[in-house]
Parts: C-alpha cells; sequence; structure tokens
C-alpha cells in the first residue's frame, strides 16, 4: 500500500504468561480516521504502546512512513511525528494550560543548555510567538479563558481537550488516542469528534482511536480495525463488520446487537 | 568590633554557600523532581578535589595523607573540584537515572553518599581519614594581608558575586523551553517523552547542574574554613538543605534564599549560640535538629508549598479578541467571555 503511513506486521508481545498481542497486523492509510476497537482485554491498549515505543513486541516490525521504528525509542518516534494521548488524562498539573501546550512544541531554541543561556532573546521572541499560536489553539477549544489556570485545577472534561490541544500543538502527523471519550459527557463527546474530524480534515493529521463508543465510531471514523484475543480479527467498515459473524460473535454480539442497530 | 564584623563576614559567607547548595538542589528536586538526598556529598567532593589540586604534595612525615598534591592555582583547582563533584553527579545519573524512579533513585543516592561518606573517612590515603585536611590552600592571601578580617570581607564578596551568577544562571534556566521541559518532567516524565524529548538526557543534565553548583558552593567553604573533616559532612548536612528548600519554596529560587536565611543561617547558626549544659553536651546539636525537623513539619502541614510558592507563569501576550473567544460546553456564552472567578 503506497499511501499507508503505519504499518504493523506480525506483532507479538507476551506478559509472563500471558500473549497480550499474538501475530498482529494491519495498516492504517495516511489522512484517515480509524478507529481500534474489540473487547476489554483485546490488546488495543498494548498495541498502542507498541506503536508509540512504550513497549518493544517480541516479534513483528512497525513501520512509521515507510521507516521502520521498531527499535526505536518512543521519544524518536515522536520526533517523527509519530504522538499519543494516554487513557488517563496525564497533563502537567502545576503548569498552567498554556505552559502545557509550550512544553511540547519540538526545536525550540531554548532546549539545549547552551540555548537556553545564550540564546535567550531568540527563544524569547519564539515564545511569544509559540504563546499567540497556543492562545489560537487552545480557543479552538474553549479553553482560552481558562489558559492561566494550573491545569491540575480543570475538570476532567477539560483535562481531555488540554490533552487533545497539546497533542496539536506537538503538529503530530499520526496521532494515537487511547480511549479519548472515556469519562466524558454526551455533549462533549461530540465536541471532541467535531474537533478531531476538523484536525484531519483542515491538517491532514491521521487518527488512530481505541474506542468502545459505537456510535462515535459510526460518525468520524470511515475504517474501523477490530482486534481480539491479540489478533487483527476483521477490518473494514463499520456497516461492513456488522455482517462479519466473527466480528458480531467476538465483540458486537450478545445484547448489544440491537443497540448497535444491524 | 573587628569580632563582631568577622563574625558578620561568616554568616553572609554561610548564607552565600547555603543559597547555592540550595539553588543546585532546587535545579534538580524543584525544577526537575529529581530527589537527590546526599546533597552534602556533592558539597565535599567538590571541596575535597579542590584541596587536594591545590595543595602541595603530602609530606609523609608530617603523617597527614591524600591523593594528588598538585598544588595548581586556586582558580583551576576550583574548577577541578567542581569538574570532580559534576562527574560525581553524571556517575549516579548513570547509575539511577536511566531506569529507576524518584523514590528509587533517592535510595540510590543515599546509599551513595553513605558509601563516600565511610570510604573517604576509613581511608585514610585518600582524604586523611577522619581527620580530614587542614591548611588548605586559600585564595586572596597575597592581597588580603593586613588583618584576618580582610581576607573575610574580600571572601564575602567573592562568595556573593558567585552567588549572584548561580542565581542569575538558575533563573534564566527557569525560564527557558529548557526549564519548561524540566518542569515537565518533574510533573509526568512519560508524557514528555512521547512528545519527542528525551526525558533521561534532561534529568541527567539537571542532575549535573545541580551537582555542579552544589560543588561551587563546597569549593568556597573549603576556601573560607581551610580545612574539612567527614564530621562536616555528616547525612545531617544534607537534611539542611532540604530544610531550606520545603520551607523557603521550591521551584522558587526567592524561596530557596529566603529557606536558607531561615533555616541554614538563623536556625542553624543561632541555634549555635545557646549556652551548651556541661552534662549533656549533645543536647543542643540534637534540638538544633528537632527545631529543624519541626520547622519541616509544620512548613509541610500548614504551607506545602514553601513559605514563597512556585510563581504561575505569565506571558506577555496580545489577548484574543473578546467576540472570538469561545467558551467551555455547558457555560453560558456570555459568562465564558468574562475573567475567570465567575463559574457558579
Amino acid at each position: 500500500m503506497a499511501n499507508s503511513i503505519l504499518e504493523v506486521k506480525g506483532i507479538k508481545l507476551a506478559f509472563g504468561g500471558v500473549q497480550a498481542i499474538d501475530d498482529c497486523s494491519f495498516h492504517i492509510e495516511e489522512g484517515t480516521i480509524t478507529a481500534l476497537i474489540g473487547p476489554n482485554g483485546a490488546g488495543k491498549s498494548t498495541m498502542v504502546n507498541v506503536i508509540s515505543g512504550t513497549y518493544r513486541p517480541d516479534e513483528g516490525q512497525v513501520m512509521f512512513d515507510g521507516k521502520d521504528v521498531t527499535r526505536m525509542p518512543n521519544y524518536v518516534r515522536a520526533q517523527h511525528g509519530l504522538l499519543r494521548t494516554f487513557q488517563i488524562s496525564r497533563e502537567f498539573a502545576n503548569m498552567t494550560v498554556l505552559e502545557n501546550l509550550l512544553v511540547v512544541r519540538q526545536g525550540q531554541a531554548g532546549e539545549s543548555l547552551f540555548g537556553a543561556l545564550f540564546r535567550a532573546k531568540r527563544w524569547q521572541a519564539q515564545t511569544k510567538e509559540l504563546v499567540a499560536e497556543a492562545n489560537e489553539i487552545l480557543n479552538t477549544f474553549g479553553l482560552y479563558r481558562l489558559r492561566n489556570e494550573y491545569a491540575g485545577n480543570l475538570s476532567g472534561g477539560q483535562k481531555r481537550l488540554v490533552e487533545l490541544s497539546r497533542a496539536v500543538m506537538a503538529k503530530p502527523r499520526l496521532l494515537l488516542l487511547d480511549e479519548p471519550m472515556a469519562g466524558v459527557t454526551p455533549a462533549l463527546i461530540e465536541r471532541l469528534g467535531n474537533h478531531i474530524v476538523e484536525l484531519n480534515r483542515e491538517l491532514g493529521v491521521t487518527f488512530v482511536l481505541v474506542e468502545h463508543n459505537l456510535e462515535v465510531v459510526e460518525k468520524i471514523c470511515s475504517r474501523v480495525v477490530v482486534m481480539a484475543l491479540g489478533k487483527q480479527l476483521a477490518d473494514g467498515t463499520l456497516a461492513e463488520l456488522r455482517s462479519n459473524q466473527a466480528v458480531i460473535d467476538a465483540y458486537l454480539g450478545g445484547g448489544s446487537r440491537e443497540r448497535v442497530g444491524s | 568590633m573587628s569580632l563582631i564584623l568577622g563574625y558578620v563576614a561568616t554568616l553572609l559567607v554561610t548564607f552565600f554557600t547555603y543559597n547555592i547548595f540550595v539553588i543546585g538542589l532546587n535545579i534538580q528536586f524543584g525544577y526537575t523532581g529529581i530527589l537527590n538526598f546526599t546533597v552534602i556529598t556533592f558539597m565535599a567532593f567538590g571541596a575535597y578535589f579542590y584541596a587536594v589540586f591545590v595543595m602541595p604534595h603530602a609530606d609523609n612525615a608530617s603523617q597527614v595523607f591524600y591523593i594528588l598534591g598538585l598544588h595548581w592555582p586556586w582558580p583551576l583547582a576550583m574548577l577541578a573540584g567542581i569538574v570532580a563533584s559534576g562527574a560525581l553527579g553524571y556517575l549516579i545519573g548513570l547509575i539511577a537515572l536511566k531506569r529507576l524512579r524518584s523514590d528509587y533513585l533517592a535510595i540510590v543516592t543515599l546509599a551513595t553518599g553513605t558509601l563516600v561518606y565511610g570510604l573517604f573517612g576509613n581511608n585514610n590515603k585518600l582524604f586523611d581519614g577522619w581527620s580530614g585536611l587542614f591548611n588548605v590552600n586559600q585564595p586572596f592571601q597575597s592581597v588580603a594581608t593586613n588583618h584576618p578580617n580582610e581576607f573575610s570581607w574580600i571572601f564575602v564578596i567573592f562568595s556573593g558575586l558567585i552567588m549572584l551568577v548561580v542565581w542569575l544562571f538558575a533563573n534564566r534556566l527557569y525560564a527557558s523551553p529548557l526549564g519548561r521541559s524540566m518542569r515537565a518532567i518533574r510533573e509526568d516524565q512519560d508524557v514528555v517523552d512521547s512528545f519527542g524529548k528525551n526525558s533521561f538526557k534532561i534529568r541527567m543534565l539537571a542532575m549535573v547542574i545541580g551537582s555542579v553548583i552544589v560543588g561551587i558552593g563546597g569549593v568556597l567553604t573549603i576556601q573560607y574554613i581551610g580545612a574539612l573533616s567527614p564530621a562536616g559532612w555528616t547525612t545531617g548536612e544534607t537534611f539542611v538543605v532540604w530544610a531550606a528548600l520545603l520551607v523557603g519554596g521550591r521551584a522558587n529560587n526567592l524561596g530557596a534564599i529566603l529557606g536558607s536565611l531561615l533555616v541554614a543561617v538563623i536556625f542553624n547558626e543561632a541555634t549555635r549560640y545557646i549556652p551548651q549544659v556541661p552534662s549533656h553536651p549533645n543536647l543542643i546539636p540534637n534540638l538544633r535538629n528537632v527545631i529543624i525537623g519541626s520547622l519541616v513539619i509544620l512548613s509541610i502541614w500548614f504551607r506545602p508549598q514553601g513559605v514563597l510558592p512556585e510563581k504561575k507563569a505569565s506571558f506577555l501576550e496580545v489577548p484574543l479578541v473578546d467576540k472570538y473567544a469561545q467558551g467551555f460546553p455547558g457555560e453560558e456564552p456570555d459568562s465564558a467571555l468574562s475573567p475567570a472567578g465567575s463559574e457558579a
């Protein structure tokens, strides 16, 4: 596939006796929003950790943008534009919302010791530009008014928005969202969904979402990858998957069939 | 009069060197969240290595043994002491920062401190064991010839200037993007990594910078006193520095200075003038530790951020046009435009 930005091939990873991921392969096309779904324990979050570089797989390969990144530390992957968020909001609590955003931009002049000490004029000017840019981002996410508040004082939903706006500030090419809608009110779910679609459309960010809320998946994701028992079970649009017996048995099955409305 | 002047000079030098220690620890702990429980070992490293680089070769007849004895000029020896302290920080970092989280790192630092203390004390060929080094060459001896106080006051200015440089350095570091990354690591190291920054490298940098700064304070200490033995850098001394930082306010260099004034100068020095109880010679020093300990507990209980807490960052910015600013969902659109604090 010429335009696939991410490819995982034959990933295997065991924790002790538990085979969390067992020969799982799939690919993600550039510029798409893809959902990664599956029952609890399917290995979705583990897969996110393998892709982002937190875990190293026992076997298999992770290819990002045509390069083999399997052995690359997570921060180098992030420098290439492969970013992630976490299942639980992990804001920098004792820093302001604005600072949360300023931290993550890469390639600032004052990031080396020499630059910090002797290029003060340059990083001060840069910081001024970054503050303006961050304010624009915060404004789109409705956080502008809270920019000088400590991130730790925000509500759960607001922290979710900080996470997403912080990821935007880092200019990702591919953004892995690990359950971005967990513990979020329906109104905010809709809003987060709209943000994701906008970011995808306007900035061309590729998204991979681990998500349990199938309404959201249906609304914003063009493709769905289903995992079960550490394997890739199927992929396609949600409509296609609804008629897939294996998927129904593993995930959609039981009482949830009516809810999904097939 | 000359006695009081000399005493004031000593207090000032103590104040300045403690400021330097506390700022060094502040960069490690206050900025970056590195729990260094052996601050005073770095002070000793700086001091001892300054001494053996500046002193002449050990004279075996005097029964005082130490390594090197290179008799370098004092500025060069000063540099050597600082480098030695930084190198120790780097070594501990290599062992502890790569894989260990803060609490385990704290154990490694504590263990290293105890090891170094035992090694330097028991091995009398390294730095003359428990007797320690004395008659260490002091700077400015050729200029300050008239009166003992002359040296003291020259040294007040010297150490004050160095403290000023350290202070300016620490503040610039704090405000810089590097300092911001350090504080983000203090908050959540994994997240900093996942945004493309090498958190190991940044923590190592903070570790070494802090060690170098504490080493500077160590060199100044031995330059002023001219002697140092293990009794002068027991584990308890580390916690005087910690107490100063916690009471004064971590991640705020002004707090670090206030803390070293309160704890290191006022409590630590002033209690030395309480008359000794002849039957219990250790009573007053022990009480001093009790007082400093209580001060830490009280400050953590009533003012966990310290007397001068970390300042909230503010930036020069052009405010976005109000009509353009969006509110948070669930809020009335109007209240979204009013300043913070209006939420019911």
